[in-house]
């Protein structure tokens, strides 16, 4: 398990009576998308939260970079390097873009001991990140609750392309997008994976999956369900392990 | 629409009170004989200290999306410490410092540390055991008012110390030092909101707090400031009241709550948080204050005042709707 970014070891998750996740072990490598499926409820999204900060699991434990990992807060999963782009929008819609962009990260100068936020350096770097991405905002001073549904979702995808980090959770990211965002999306992750990022993509959609990631792994009912190359599996398939048709056996064993 | 004309309207739209102000001072001076005199306004703006400094406390907490209903009492506790400790006459004990400036620090700390500590416990309350700040803040507007007629019972304090009195009959360009600190306050804090970190993340917080913690920022320390923040300064509006009374009463202060409220939501901060900012708040308690003289040069019974307030507080929030719709199709 040499050059692993992030390793999880038989992590488990109760609410109560519930079990939401009873075991899950998978590792993400440097530079690799993981795409993460399976039907409603099967315990992605609780799985993200573990990953991000968001939650705590009941047992079991991560390995990031090597070393024992378990976040407090999304404060400490971000210190660490790991971003992470929600299913519902982490945006405040009262705020104009640029202070969405930078939240949590503002840069300030120093004015008589006092941090100063410096609107026109954030005004810049976002400008800059936004057009790079090729997503067009009229004015980078608008409240972000005038923009649209897919204005809002490329923002959040710009944010976590700019900050990067060292692994980024997306969590259902292109349910707004149009069909040229979500291409342009796609290739977004590529971008990132290919500067060594490692990337998990939760997604519903069996044809996203096969386009950007490498290795795809399945949940079903709180386990793993099956963790396959891309190259060595089918959506059929793939189908199948989120359906429970097939048991374990099409895993990396069989496969 | 061009980009030109929406700018405009913008502009009109985020600054709206302050033209109502205008309009309302240009429809008093030119109609009520006596009111364009340079004495009428500053005597606006004195009047208007007390409620103004309060106001910037209450509006910070309602800007995060919560409430606190506490800042009458408090600054009625600071006042009464302050009265106590300061005043020779009535139940004052009368303390002498010397040199005996340092009693205006001394007095100035005692009232805002008194409401930063309710302040702290509101928050601690609200933020770590998730109850209702509309509640918590309830419970210390009634149990703060009852230590105050506990510890005077029920009598008064009078006689402050000439020094402390000294900020309310001292004037620099015709205005009293203690509405110059009303006015710094707005300076001070209206800096504060928009241009550093943690008046940005207080707005953000009021927005979607979910999507704060998410993004790192620390959500309960930051409401537990604002909390303390606006205890402290309603005991700085306290420290203000005691001076301007020169002492205090058991019942000093009873309904700048609801004048609080009204400057507030006439100032633009919505009560679903994260909008408005403090200069509005300004020009609302101005706005309310030269209601307020206006009402007394035509000879009205003061009670009049009380309906007055309650229909411009319909009449803000009917703005506010009116405004968001614009503002929809502006977009």
């Amino acid at each position: 398990m040499t050059g692993k970014l992030l390793v999880l070891d038989n992590i488990r998750k109760n609410f109560g009576a519930i079990e939401a996740l009873k075991g899950i072990s998978f590792s993400i490598g440097k530079g690799e998308v993981v795409a993460l499926l399976g039907d409603n409820g099967a315990g992605k999204s609780t799985l993200v939260k573990i990953i991000s900060g968001g939650l705590q699991p009941t047992s079991g434990r991560m390995l990031f970079e090597g070393e024992e990992y378990q976040a407090k807060s999304p404060a400490q999963a971000k210190d660490a390097g790991i971003e992470t782009v929600y299913q519902d929008l982490s945006l405040c819609t009262n705020v104009d873009v640029v202070g969405n962009f930078f939240m949590g990260r503002e840069i300030t100068r120093k004015v008589a001991g006092i941090p100063i936020l410096d609107e026109r350096a954030m005004e810049t770097i976002t400008r800059k990140a936004l057009t790079d991405a090729g997503t067009r905002i009229p004015s980078l001073r608008t409240k972000v609750e005038h923009l649209s549904g897919g204005q809002r979702q490329a923002i959040e995808l710009n944010r976590f392309v700019h900050w990067g980090g060292k692994l980024v959770l997306l969590d259902e990211p292109f349910a707004a997008l149009g069909v040229e965002q979500t291409r342009r999306g796609l290739d977004m992750i590529r971008h990132v994976a290919n500067q060594g990022i490692g990337v998990v993509i939760i997604t519903h959609i069996m044809q996203q999956a096969f386009q950007v990631a490498d290795r795809i792994v399945v949940i079903r009912h709180g386990v793993v369900a099956g963790d396959v190359e891309r190259s060595k599996t089918s959506p059929d398939a793939v189908i199948e392990m989120i359906t429970g048709q097939t048991l374990a056996g099409a895993g990396p064993a069989s496969g | 629409m061009t980009s030109q004309t929406r700018k405009i309207l913008e502009f009109v739209l985020d600054n709206l009170v302050w033209f109502m102000l205008a309009f309302v001072l240009a429809v008093f001076s030119a109609l009520i004989p006596n009111y364009f005199q340079t004495g009428i306004f500053t005597n606006i703006i004195e009047a208007s200290s007390v409620l103004g400094v309060m106001s910037i406390g209450l509006a910070l907490v309602i800007i995060t999306g919560h409430m606190d209903l506490s800042v009458e009492s408090v600054a009625a506790l600071s006042a009464m410490a302050v009265g106590i400790l300061f005043c020779s006459a009535g139940i004052g004990i009368g303390i002498k410092l010397s040199p005996e400036w340092l009693m205006v620090p001394v007095s100035l700390l005692v009232a805002c540390a008194i409401g930063a500590l309710i302040g702290f416990f509101n928050g601690f309350l609200v933020v770590k055991l998730k109850m209702s700040a509309f509640i918590i803040t309830l419970a210390s507007f009634i149990w703060v008012r009852g230590i105050v007629l506990a510890i005077s019972g029920g009598r008064s304090a009078q006689d402050l110390a000439p020094a402390i009195r000294w900020f309310a009959i001292e004037r620099l360009l015709g205005i009293p030092l203690s509405a110059w600190i009303a006015i710094a306050c707005f300076l001070l804090f209206s800096v504060m909101m928009a241009k550093t970190p943690f008046g940005r993340h207080l707005v953000m917080i009021g927005g979607n707090e979910t999507a704060t913690f998410r993004a790192g920022i620390p959500v309960n320390r930051n409401l537990i400031l604002a909390f303390v923040m606006a205890g402290a300064i309603a005991g700085l509006a306290g420290w203000l009241l005691a001076i301007r009374t020169s002492g205090a009463t058991a019942n000093l202060g009873v309904g700048l709550l609801f004048n609080a409220f009204a400057a507030v939501v006439i100032g633009g901060i919505s009560l679903k948080g994260g909008v408005g900012g403090l200069p509005g708040v300004y020009a609302g308690v101005l706005l309310l204050s030269s209601i307020n003289t206006a009402i007394n040069l035509m000879g009205l019974p003061a009670n009049y005042t009380q309906v007055i307030h309650g229909l411009l507080v319909l009449a803000a929030v009917l703005l506010d709707m009116f405004k968001q719709r614009l503002r929809a199709r502006l977009a």
